[in-house]
């Protein structure tokens, strides 16, 4: 559904908005996880460098992941929605005018009367296509989801 | 009298001077393609519409549509690393027919050719 994050500061702009994470920043004071061993340097400089990879890391993990079981949904109201929705699919609109009118076709020779005139693509070729086209159908017909765990867990912290 | 004759005479003469230069025109790019052997019919088409069609294929715009999205969707293909698409004719496939397609200074040119191939017969 994407980014629909509204917060107590009523902003007007809605680019800030849209860009802005789903949810909190797990870890803002950079003290280390419980359970993680670093074998940091005894100079603190390292550790600190050490700690802020684990920060950098943390956050953008926390960027990518969505939390189903995200404790404090916040919805919209209905026309929130509404706006939002319009929003997009003039800004989609927009974008997909500007890529149509993109390149004209590349020229692909200069003699087309000699290129459409010449021999026809030979029947064992298409044939073999034909062969190499069923195969590529019957090995992805073939891919699936092989369900092994649980796709939703909860990270056990002692 | 004899000068507004004349007048008219010179006028019909310039529209008919012009209706041969765009004929001229468009005999050039069909020229080519009316002399392939096995055509059935052939389509000239630019951004904005058919230029020439014959045979089969005449005032078939429905055709055209289709023939320009499949060659703007190929043109896009690309080998590793190159700049430019890596084919010069798309051919089209059908069982009796087929359609061969390209691309020359900004136009797409379509034949429809007999397809006399079949299977070869093992003895």
């Amino acid at each position: 559904m994407g980014c629909c994050y509204s917060s107590e500061n009523d902003t007007t702009e809605q680019d800030p908005e849209a860009s802005k994470p789903l949810i909190p920043h797990p870890n803002p004071d950079s003290k280390p996880l419980n359970g993680t061993e670093w074998r940091s340097a005894s100079v603190p400089s390292a550790r600190k460098d050490e700690q802020a990879l684990l920060t950098s890391i943390l956050f953008k993990t926390a960027l990518n992941i969505i939390d189903v079981s995200a404790a404090d949904s916040q919805g919209m109201e209905q026309h929130e929605y509404m706006d939002k929705a319009r929003q997009y699919s003039t800004k989609l609109a927009l974008l997909s005018n500007s890529l149509s009118q993109k390149k004209p076709l590349p020229s692909l020779t200069s003699q087309p009367h000699q290129v459409l005139a010449s021999d026809l693509v030979p029947y064992s070729d298409v044939q073999q296509v034909s062969k190499i086209a069923a195969y590529a159908y019957s090995a992805i017909s073939q891919i699936k989801v092989d369900a092994k765990e649980e796709l939703v867990v909860q990270f056990a912290i002692p | 009298m004899k000068s507004r004759e004349k007048k008219r005479g010179n006028a019909a003469d310039g529209l008919h001077h012009r209706a041969k230069q765009v004929k001229m025109t468009t005999s050039a790019l069909t020229q080519g393609l009316e002399r392939i052997p096995d055509q059935l019919g052939y389509l000239v088409i630019s951004e904005d519409g058919v230029l020439a069609s014959a045979g089969e294929l005449e005032n078939d715009e429905h055709t055209a549509g289709v023939i320009m999205q499949m060659m703007r969707t190929a043109c896009r293909f690309r080998l590793q690393g190159a700049a430019e698409p890596p084919f010069k004719r798309m051919s089209v496939m059908l069982e009796d027919y087929v359609y061969t397609v390209t691309v020359s200074g900004q136009k797409v040119f379509v034949v429809k050719r007999q397809n006399n191939q079949r299977e070869p017969v093992v003895v």
